[in-house]
């Protein structure tokens, strides 16, 4: 599609500005009501989902110019895909989501890009990897040691797929190093990519590059063909999300799991036993692209139909995606097993949990407005009187780290794996 | 003409560089397309014009600054907050739109039960604080993503829980008022420093000026802060809920009940409300799914309550004969909740409410009782948090035969009115076909009784423009069969003295020839008088109509 084709919605959206809060149904309260962090951070209408609808209608008629404010807003929005859930609770013929992506992919085709996004989408380009400053040859460091298949060599029936994160941060590599080696030690025929292993491009996507997007994830589509693998895990909720929707809408067909989902099988199924009482309040963070944009990828293709004169529908039916069948058991699944865990939840969770702020490139592009993001979602979280944010993303987890609360205070932050870990 | 350096500069010096703008992009987004929302004189197929500049105060103060910078430079102004319809928006190309998404306090007073609120406290979070202390607060029609502050003090505001709790007319108390020209004056008790427990005094009062019946809506310069009445809420602190979206459900303790109650005939449905009316059991009383439309309501109410279901479904649906035994059933229904404050009170209610269907054969939807959607009824009408729905089948609506008055009136020519729109669908095909009646509104628009207030929901596509034309056309038609019956102005065209087709303020001599046409002229043009004491530079749109003296 392009942004023309989006006319009909930016028309037929109602000015209702539901898309600036949770469903109304879930407020519990004035402080954690709201969902956007893009409006709310910077206030102006414009960078709600409608005032995205009108300035893409304006931009269409030639009635203003890509400024250096419009596009601030266009490149603020996060993706987290929070409005698509709110706009969807009474709408069922608007895609607010993708209409915030296309109107980004329009201003990259137009050169309206930020300096920041071209060196990231430079390193992708030569480095293979979205994390400016790290190199294709230290790809493999957090793997050091682990005796695994080599996907290149061998065959294996599951690929487990890191990501640039959890590959080159040296905070997070303990994650990635223990999930694959809970995998190893319950038996599961598992390898890696090895020197083939890349970046999944998933955040390219959200910043509107798309052709960048699509070469990468082609090239991996070919790898993953090629390695004969039957299923795809990986730790990184970004990852899941690209290889999940993105890639199978390029015509991959290979089961994805985020790891969460595949422990939660392996607990199920008995192959996974805790020995270890790990007494600990927590709360969950549902990361965006594992909860509300990790729901499976439907193929559709179709036409607007009306009916009764003037109601609008898709022939056939049209996937809805307002984010209800994403991942969100399974890691609460995960939880409710390990000895002594206690979790306490926010206000905002599940399809309509708030954003880390890292989303759509924005904790490269604009750290200040990102940083804001994740302190707000950390006031939630030591409003519950946790100890410890758990969640299930290596990008949600590098910006709570970095964050505080509005009274100055972090928490602790862990991924869901590291306390799985201490349970074994 | 684009504001002057200086004239910008004086401006952000108030609020700072961060909280104005004058991109073009930006303004853009700050016009109202009067085909979505016109709120009941259009639709047309205009923008509202482009502001100069966007400013977005933080206190009171500033908004004080701000307005007697615009009286400096003669420049007008509009305040809003959610931006839900025109009325929100300036009215003239030499403006400045104040967004007042920054000031959102809110403060409940348990003890006296009052939410002191700024114009960003939307009813959803006004609410839900309010309930964690036991009290609730009458929700407008318009639903729980509007301003408290504006629906109280700027608008109409009447809603389902009016029947109990009154409509904002009656809930406003202490208000703390920017004046046009720039003065900050406190109404009520505020104004002699003893609290906001009162909108007449001791202090002054000025509700009839700042709000009217209707509201000014914004017309007579900026409330930046006041107090409503609360309500007892006898639930729980948070309504828990249950199931997946957009299908969310309610689960509350056995004193809240739910009932969608039929009648037989128009005058039975009447007698009924009547008796409701004066029986003071109803907590919450509205017409509600029939906004949908006669014919499809139904077959909708099981996809709102289906998580895959989607208006493709319709057609299968329409099909399905028991649902349209519940459409039979339904024809002539509203909804109702009852809150019962003990176990003794709700049984008492229920008595009542059996014995009112008893006396008028009436009788209790047998859909409506399935357990899943007494509890999405009840979570719908209570938390008023799904209203986008009024757009949901073509993306745009206006309504026509909007009446506020009493129910044997409004029901009398009902079947006329529902034929007519009927009639109209089928031939122009111009808004959706959905069986004539898709009247909608509150059972009462005053706290107590007295008479209600609704619509026909006419459902068009925005997108396709000759629909914007074929429902305007439909309702002026409306209109001139309303003249007809002696039942006066449609809802409808409620707005139509108020701004252009063109989305601009009238000026004076417009409205002057307008006004003068009235049947008592005397009154705008005493108006006149109140609008110059108020607001002698003229900068706060149309909406407060006067009629120039001397011309009457």
């Amino acid at each position: 599609m392009t942004l023309k084709d989006f006319r009909p919605m930016m028309e037929r959206c109602s000015t209702c500005l539901n898309c600036r809060w949770i469903p109304f149904d879930k407020v519990k309260s004035q402080r954690f009501g709201e969902n956007c962090p893009s409006i709310v951070y910077h206030n102006f209408m414009t960078y709600s989902a409608r005032g995205r609808f009108q300035l893409a209608q304006t931009l269409l008629d030639g009635n203003a110019d890509y400024s250096e404010a419009v596009t601030e807003v266009i490149h603020t929005c996060t993706t987290c895909g929070s409005c698509d859930v709110t706009c969807k609770i009474c709408r069922y013929n608007l895609e607010p989501l993708e209409h915030n992506i296309e109107l980004k992919a329009s201003a990259v085709e137009k050169g309206k890009i930020l300096p920041r996004q071209a060196e990231i989408i430079e390193s992708l380009e030569t480095e293979l990897t979205m994390l400016p400053g790290r190199a294709k040859a230290g790809r493999q460091d957090w793997a050091k040691g682990i005796q695994v298949k080599d996907l290149g060599r061998e065959q294996a029936e599951v690929a487990f797929f890191p990501g640039c994160k959890y590959s080159y941060e040296e905070g997070l590599q303990k994650v990635a190093r223990a999930a694959l080696q809970l995998l190893l030690d319950v038996g599961v025929d598992v390898g890696v990519l090895g020197r083939r292993d890349t970046c999944c491009a998933g955040r390219a996507l959200q910043m509107g590059f798309r052709d960048e997007f699509t070469e990468r994830a082609e090239s991996n589509i070919a790898e993953f063909k090629k390695a004969g693998v039957k299923v795809i895990v990986t730790p990184c909720s970004d990852c899941y999300h690209a290889l999940k929707r993105q890639y199978a809408r390029l015509g991959m067909d290979i089961e994805v799991l985020h790891t969460v989902e595949y422990i939660d099988r392996l607990i199920t199924e008995g192959r996974i036993k805790f020995t270890k009482t790990v007494p600990m309040t927590v709360t969950y963070h549902d990361p965006c692209h594992l909860g509300r944009l990790g729901e499976p990828y439907v193929p559709w293709a179709g036409e607007e139909k009306k009916i009764l004169n003037q109601v609008h529908t898709w022939e056939p039916k049209r996937p809805r995606n307002n984010g209800i069948y994403g991942i969100y058991d399974a890691p609460r699944r995960v939880l409710a097993s390990i000895p002594g865990v206690t979790l306490v939840e926010m206000e905002r969770i599940r399809e309509y949990a708030w954003c880390c702020g890292a989303g759509g490139g924005c904790s490269e592009t604009y750290p200040e407005y990102s940083a804001w993001t994740a302190g707000e979602r950390i006031t939630e979280a030591n409003s519950t009187g946790a100890a410890a944010l758990v969640t299930a993303c290596p990008w949600c987890e590098s910006n709570f780290a970095k964050a505080v609360d509005e009274n100055g205070q972090g928490i602790q932050v862990l991924d869901i794996i590291e306390l799985v870990q201490k349970a074994l | 003409m684009a504001l002057a350096n200086e004239i910008y500069q004086a401006f952000e010096d108030v609020v700072g560089k961060r909280n104005i703008s004058q991109d073009k992009g930006v303004l853009e987004s700050y016009r109202c397309i009067m085909s979505q929302s016109s709120a009941h004189y259009g639709p047309f197929d205009v923008k509202t014009p482009l502001p100069q500049a966007v400013i977005l105060p933080g206190t009171t103060e500033e908004v004080q600054k701000i307005v007697r910078l615009c009286n400096k430079y003669k420049i007008q102004f509009k305040a809003s907050t959610t931006f839900w319809a025109a009325m929100g928006y300036i009215g003239s190309d030499y403006a400045v739109q104040l967004d007042m998404r920054r000031m959102k306090h809110l403060e409940i007073d348990e003890k006296n039960m009052i939410a002191v609120v700024e114009p960003y406290a939307i009813g959803a979070v006004v609410q839900a604080e309010a309930m964690k202390v036991g009290l609730n607060l009458n929700l407008p029609g318009v639903g729980c993503s509007s301003s408290v502050l504006a629906s109280t003090a700027g608008w109409v505001g009447f809603g389902p829980t009016s029947i109990s709790m009154g409509c904002a007319s009656e809930n406003m108390l202490g208000a703390e008022w920017v004046l046009p020209n720039g003065e900050i004056l406190r109404t009520g008790s505020l104004g002699a420093g003893s609290g906001w427990f009162n909108g007449e005094g001791p202090g002054p009062s000025t509700r009839a000026i700042l709000r009217g019946f209707q509201g000014t809506t914004g017309a007579m310069g900026v409330c930046t802060r006041i107090a409503v009445r609360l309500h007892p809420w006898p639930g729980p602190t948070f309504i828990p809920t249950r199931g997946q979206a957009p299908a969310y459900r309610a689960d509350l303790p056995d004193n809240f009940k739910t009932y969608t109650l039929c009648w037989p005939s128009w005058e039975a449905w009447a007698k009924g409300a009547t008796l409701l009316h004066e029986s003071e059991v109803i907590y919450l009383g509205h017409r509600q799914f029939n906004m949908f439309g006669r014919d499809i309501k139904a077959a909708m109410i099981r996809i709102l309550n289906d998580p895959d279901g989607q208006l493709a479904d319709l057609n299968t649906l329409l099909q399905d004969e028991e649902l349209k035994q519940a459409n039979e059933d339904m024809q002539r229904d509203m909804q109702v909740v009852l809150a019962g404050m003990t176990r003794r009170d709700i049984e008492y209610k229920e008595k009542v409410l059996d014995r009112v269907l008893e006396l008028t054969g009436g009788w209790k939807s047998a859909m409506m009782q399935e357990k899943d959607l007494v509890d999405y009824v009840l979570l719908y009408l209570l938390r008023l948090g799904h209203k986008n729905l009024n757009y949901t089948l073509c993306g745009a609506y206006e309504g026509n035969y909007g009446l506020s008055s009493n129910v044997y009136v409004s029901t009398s020519v009902m079947e006329e009115a529902s034929a007519l729109k009927d009639k109209w669908a089928k031939e122009t095909k111009a808004f959706a076909d959905t069986g004539g009646d898709s009247d909608m509104g509150s059972l009462c628009i005053q706290g107590g009784g007295g008479p209600m207030g609704w619509e026909f929901f006419i459902n068009f596509d925005a997108y396709d423009k000759s629909t914007i034309k074929g429902t305007r056309e439909f309702i002026d038609e409306t209109q001139r069969w309303m003249f007809k019956k002696g039942l006066g102005v449609d809802m409808g065209r409620w707005n139509a003295d108020v701004r252009r087709p063109d989305g601009f303020n009238f000026t004076q001599d417009e409205q002057d020839a307008m006004l003068l046409k009235w049947p008592q002229p005397v009154i705008p043009a005493y108006h006149w008088k109140v609008r110059e004491a108020f607001n002698p530079n003229h900068l706060g749109g149309s909406y407060y109509r006067t009629l120039t003296p001397s011309k009457v």
